[in-house]
């Protein structure tokens, strides 16, 4: 007889998505704890005091004993089409029962069904043998093999792919819209006609296997959808750009944005514009026909399209059937823009308008989630479904206490500050004191055009009113007036800059790309020299300038190799990095690594270097070499190499963390054994993701309040299977704060996980670009910054002249 | 039940398009052709036909019917709104809705309808259903056309793996003669005419067989009944209602107002663009942006307005002004309002406006 293998391996994660897709976006099965012996009993810190907190975690509840049976289902002779495998297999009702999940091959259902046929391998066999049945070409009957597979424990990993595509089928009961991976409220929109956006609430939702309890956690989304078709929005950026910069404009504005259609609920990435081809265009059917799309619309969905000049747009699909890789054309009048470009994004009046409706403050947002698992008590048809699965929630969200720690000092020549916890920000108190390390600016350029004479002058005199306090010796610039046009700036430049020249300080006069690009791209590679772009409207406000004149001498510090303040490690001999990515969404061709290594024990000099990699390459070889150059630098600052290696890595995306741990991490071992055989420090890898859905709520005086920075979470919501936790280390005005989540991937540092967190918790305080405490370490935040210039501006690395200072702030 | 498939894969015959969807076309046609604003699918199923007919433009109401719940739950989601659809709600209104019951039950919610449809329906009726049918279809609802659809038997012989019927649960399948006698005598009983055609082409040479699918149109020879005669027929309401979804529509004060705010301020914020560039640049004839002459855009229709005095936006303190009867000559605010009043009323409180409420203003303190 068959022996049932209950296993509950990856292997098993065999349920897929729609689409077909199989992507494991939780990074179940990836357990990385196992690995360290010293968190094998705890992996929770202990400093602190203890504050009270609830979370947006649901519990998952199963009946006693519950088990969830798999089948697999065959078909003989074999069919194809997923939906006609479905169709076969469901006019057995009376036999499955009306309550199951079915992927085309796998099928699962709550119950275990009778062995009828006797046979003695499989449990059940039943046949197809009336030719009404049959559905192949040739006439053949079908036969139907249904096999258990599996009778899987509600923690299998199996089990929990399950529950979140039965919660996903809960939401759809509810009347809630599919946008790619999350659900949306149609029936009540919020209009901005100002910015013509749409705005949707919806929810994000994910059950998987926390610390003790299977949780449902689900989170307030917000879907940005704009009330005009891609062809619309080319008619007003040809009317804005004119005929000769239409394409190009069009290209940069509309390329990697998501495109809703008008005849499906699909959404596709706008990958391609094929200007060459238009509605009037043919393309292949599945059965081999030729047609066009004006022919194919007017008979599938009835829709005429009216312009029949216009492009057509180009999406590819990624691993669709058996990884063949195709591509959709969309025509640009059938389909609605979504999201926000970065245009869009830096445009600071709509996102003030979009924040009203998008943040959300704690009560409100408990509210929301509220309301959601309410109808979800409500819902008879809801409750039915998840009755006969056997599941339920709790209504109410999870509480438990976790740890605020201890605030730290900020130390600024031989000063020490506190700040006031509930700002995070120390900019008022350490104003006016000099700082650790000030460098002087006795050769500078300041270049205007001539209509900013003016505003040269005032951020002159501002200047030259707070850098003595600062510590910062300051000469009378190189005042050059230079025609609007990215050429005079270049040529100024070229002729202008001398070897002693400290540093360049441009006045720009509008925030063209152009000009700040080639500027930046001259400047940080065929003459590597310091610069500091301020468009002239920021320098206009007399209330202001003051504030911004003391902002701008600090950043131009640091881009000279300047420090500021520096706080409190304890730990000798380390090296810290911090690597992000930046990927090209434009050309979608590049992906750009920035990474930023400690030269000094106060964490106050950084080395910074990153690699460009065209797509297909990896970026780890080329993070590998960074790490040699930075382990040179690091001995060359300190005479000896790091004992301590600890790096922080962001920009891992949902589903990569397999990848990281098993290729980049032992390629980071691979660099430190390649130093010499004799060195082996102890390394530490911690995977730092900005991008998490849990939200914690601080029960304060009854009501729930945003927690303080400090607050650390390792506890109930963390994954058993990781050395993981959760830091709130900024503030925010308003909303919900974002937690961010540490795991720790590898590690032989033999720390206890509370220096690992407090140590995380000081580098948050290291960015210069903020005299407050950010949401992730400094070097996290240098590596992006590092990497969005070259990405955005400068394509290329640029010269390592300047690797050791923050001339990318 | 998909029954779709089973007469598709024979040896001998092999229909091209697929006959379901050559049936699904002639109901297409039917609808092109008559243009009915009220249709119903009586045994709709997996709701694909129904799904079909909501592109269809001329159609307000749409109703199915099916005497399995099931069957209908499976694909209904597909006819829900898709999010564009509340993105860019369309002109007309559009109602779908899904029952559960007997075609040989009357209820009240299948009254009024143009068009009904009964695609393969009546040879999965039992024999006391079938006796109910032409009451129920034509004496009751009474709709100006009905389709009826029905497997031909004497086509059967050419489907090689047909035994006896196309599918088990079929209770009978009849010939030309058999359907045609039928559908005349329901015809006269309820004085409608009937015309017979059908889909699915018999092979050369044996063309008396007829069509696969025999289809009976019959059009309705008296006049429209009026509500007073649907009110003369009491029923109770026995359908179930397992599904229903309103689309959204300008038809709809709540979103015609939304999508009249959005283009007014829309259109305002051009024509200040293009206002404030030109009072920044001068009337530079080389700054003027060409336009393909395929894309209709409003910049034409901007260059005729500036005859027009009045008509033009100005700027006054901090604050530029676009008149609403420019805003109002734009074809597309124009087609959403109808009249000038119905503009103002519509964005009267949700745009600012000057104090005599003639114009939209804009501050533009910091631009």
């Amino acid at each position: 007889t068959t022996g049932l293998q209950v296993s509950s391996g990856l292997q098993d994660l065999s349920l897929r998505d729609r689409g077909g897709r199989r992507r494991d976006f939780h990074d179940l099965g990836v357990n990385t704890r196992q690995a360290m012996v010293h968190v094998q009993e705890s992996k929770t810190g202990f400093s602190g005091r203890m504050i009270k907190l609830s979370t947006n975690h649901f519990r998952l509840t199963s009946r006693p004993q519950w088990a969830l049976y798999q089948y697999h289902v065959a078909y003989s002779p074999e069919m194809e089409a997923r939906r006609l495998r479905s169709a076969l297999l469901f006019q057995h009702e009376e036999t499955i029962g009306k309550t199951h999940a079915f992927d085309g091959s796998v099928l699962f259902l709550p119950k275990k069904l009778d062995n009828k046929a006797g046979h003695e391998d499989a449990l059940l066999f039943f046949i197809v043998v009336t030719e009404l049945f049959s559905r192949t070409r040739n006439g053949e009957d079908v036969k139907i093999t249904v096999t258990l597979t599996n009778e899987l424990p509600p923690t299998s990993p199996t089990c929990l792919q399950f529950y979140n595509i039965i919660f996903r089928r809960l939401l759809k009961m509810l009347n809630l819209q599919q946008i790619g991976r999350n659900y949306y409220n149609p029936s009540d929109p919020v209009s901005i006609p100002n910015h013509r956006l749409m705005v949707w609430l919806g929810f994000t939702s994910s059950i998987l296997q926390y610390e003790e309890n299977i949780m449902l956690c689900v989170d307030v989304s917000h879907k940005v959808l704009r009330g005009e078709t891609v062809l619309d929005t080319m008619h007003s950026l040809h009317s804005q750009v004119g005929e000769e910069r239409f394409r190009d404009t069009c290209a940069k504005e509309l390329i990697g944005l998501i495109v809703l259609t008008k005849y499906n609920n699909r959404t596709y990435r706008i990958d391609d514009i094929d200007w060459d081809n238009n509605p009037k265009g043919t393309f292949r059917k599945s059965d081999g026909s030729e047609m066009s799309f004006v022919e194919y619309y007017k008979k599938q969905y009835n829709i005429e399209i009216s312009d029949w000049m216009q492009p057509v747009l180009i999406s590819q699909m990624k691993r669709r059937r058996g990884n063949i890789e195709g591509s959709v054309a969309l025509i640009p009048e059938l389909c609605s823009l979504t999201g926000l470009t970065d245009k869009m994004r830096s445009d600071f009046n709509m996102m003030k308008d979009l924040a009203i409706h998008t943040r959300l403050p704690p009560e409100q947002r408990q509210r929301e989630l509220g309301r959601l698992l309410n109808y979800i008590q409500k819902d008879d048809n809801v409750q039915k479904e998840l009755r006969n699965w056997g599941l339920s929630f709790d209504y109410k969200s999870v509480s438990f206490t976790g740890r605020v720690v201890q605030g730290e000092k900020i130390l600024q020549s031989g000063a020490m500050f506190d700040y006031n916890p509930q700002f995070a920000d120390w900019t008022k108190e350490t104003r006016g004191v000099p700082l650790i390390r000030a460098l002087p600016m006795d050769s500078w350029l300041l270049i205007y055009t001539r209509r900013n004479y003016d505003v040269a002058n005032t951020l002159l005199q501002s200047l030259f009113k707070v850098t003595p306090s600062m510590g910062i010796r300051m000469n009378k610039p190189n005042m050059i007036e230079v025609d609007d046009r990215t050429e005079a700036y270049l040529r100024v430049l070229q002729q202008r800059i001398t070897p002693d020249t400290n540093i360049v300080f441009c006045i720009l006069s509008s925030s063209r790309k152009d000009k700040y690009d080639a500027i930046k791209k001259y400047l940080c590679t065929d003459c590597p020299i310091p610069s500091q772009c301020v468009l002239a409207r920021t320098l206009t406000k007399p209330q202001t300038i003051m504030t911004v004149a003391t902002k701008i001498a600090l950043q131009m510090n640091c881009k000279m190799g300047g420090e500021l303040w520096s706080v409190e490690i304890p730990l000798k001999q380390v090296m810290i990095v911090g690597i992000d990515c930046y990927h090209d969404t434009v050309s979608g061709k590049q992906s750009i690594a920035g990474f930023v290594a400690s030269l000094n024990q106060t964490m106050t000099r950084w080395f910074s270097r990153c690699v460009v990699q065209s797509r297909g390459q990896e970026l780890v070889d080329g993070i590998k070499a960074c790490l040699q150059t930075a382990l040179r630098n690091w001995s060359k600052w300190n005479r000896c190499l790091p004992s301590r290696i600890f790096v922080y890595r962001d920009g891992v995306g949902d589903g990569q963390l397999n990848t990281l741990v098993n290729y980049e991490v032992p390629q980071f071992l691979d660099c430190l054994k390649s130093i010499g055989s004799d060195y082996s420090p102890r390394l530490t890898v911690i995977v730092v993701k900005k991008r998490v859905s849990a939200r914690f709520f601080a029960e304060i005086g009854g009501g729930l309040r945003n927690p303080p920075p400090g607050t650390v979470v390792d506890t109930m919501v963390t994954r058993p299977e990781w050395y993981d936790f959760f830091v709130v280390s900024q503030t925010v005005k308003n909303g919900c704060v974002a937690p961010t989540h540490y795991n720790v991937v590898y590690d032989t540092s033999q720390l206890k996980p509370d220096h690992v967190q407090r140590l995380t918790y000081k580098l948050c305080h290291m960015y210069y670009n903020w005299s407050g405490i950010i949401r992730v370490p400094a070097p996290c935040q240098y590596a992006h910054k590092l990497a969005f210039l070259v990405g955005q501006s400068i394509h290329r690395e640029p010269n390592l002249m300047l690797s050791d200072r923050l001339y990318y702030l | 039940m998909d029954e779709n498939f089973q007469e598709e894969f024979t040896q001998i015959i092999k229909f091209q398009p697929p006959l379901y969807k050559q049936r699904y076309q002639f109901v297409k046609d039917i609808v092109e052709k008559y243009k009915p604003k009220k249709v119903a699918d009586l045994g709709c199923a997996d709701c694909s036909l129904l799904w079909m007919l909501k592109f269809c433009s001329c159609i307000e109401v749409l109703a199915g019917l099916d005497i399995c719940a099931n069957v209908m739950k499976e694909k209904m989601h597909t006819l829900s709104p898709l999010p564009v659809d509340y993105l860019q709600p369309s002109e007309r209104s559009l109602t779908v809705t899904l029952h559960h019951g007997s075609v040989a039950h009357k209820d009240p919610c299948m009254l009024g309808f143009d068009l009904v449809t009964c695609i393969e329906l009546i040879e999965h009726l039992e024999e006391s259903e079938l006796k109910k049918f032409p009451e129920v279809v034509f004496g009751f609802m009474a709709p100006s056309i009905v389709v009826i659809s029905t497997p031909n038997s004497e086509f059967n012989p050419l489907l090689p793996r047909v035994m006896l019927y196309r599918h088990p649960d079929h209770k009978f399948e009849w010939s030309q003669a058999e359907f045609q006698s039928w559908a005349l005598e329901t015809a006269r009983c309820y004085n409608y005419s009937v015309e017979f055609t059908g889909v699915g082409h018999p092979p050369t040479g044996m063309e008396k067989v007829g069509f696969c699918t025999q289809i009976g149109v019959f059009v309705r020879k008296y006049p429209q009944t009026g509500e007073s005669v649907q009110s003369e027929k009491p029923t109770e309401a026995v359908y179930k209602t397992v599904f229903k979804a309103v689309y959204p529509s300008l038809k709809d004060e709540k979103y015609l107002q939304n999508a009249v705010i959005s283009e007014v301020i829309f259109t305002a914020q051009i024509i200040k663009h293009r206002f404030m560039s030109k009072r920044k640049h001068g009337d530079d004839p080389e700054r003027k942006s060409e336009f393909q002459p395929s894309v209709n855009c409003f910049s034409d229709y901007l260059g005729k307005l500036v005859v027009e005095r009045n008509m033009e936006p100005f700027v006054s303190g901090n604050e530029v002004y676009i008149p609403l009867a420019t805003i109002f000559s734009f074809p597309k605010v124009n087609r959403l309002c109808g009249t000038f009043e119905k503009l103002c009323k519509l964005i009267a409180g949700k745009v600012t406006l000057s104090s005599d409420g003639s114009a939209v203003m804009f501050n533009i303190e910091h631009e």
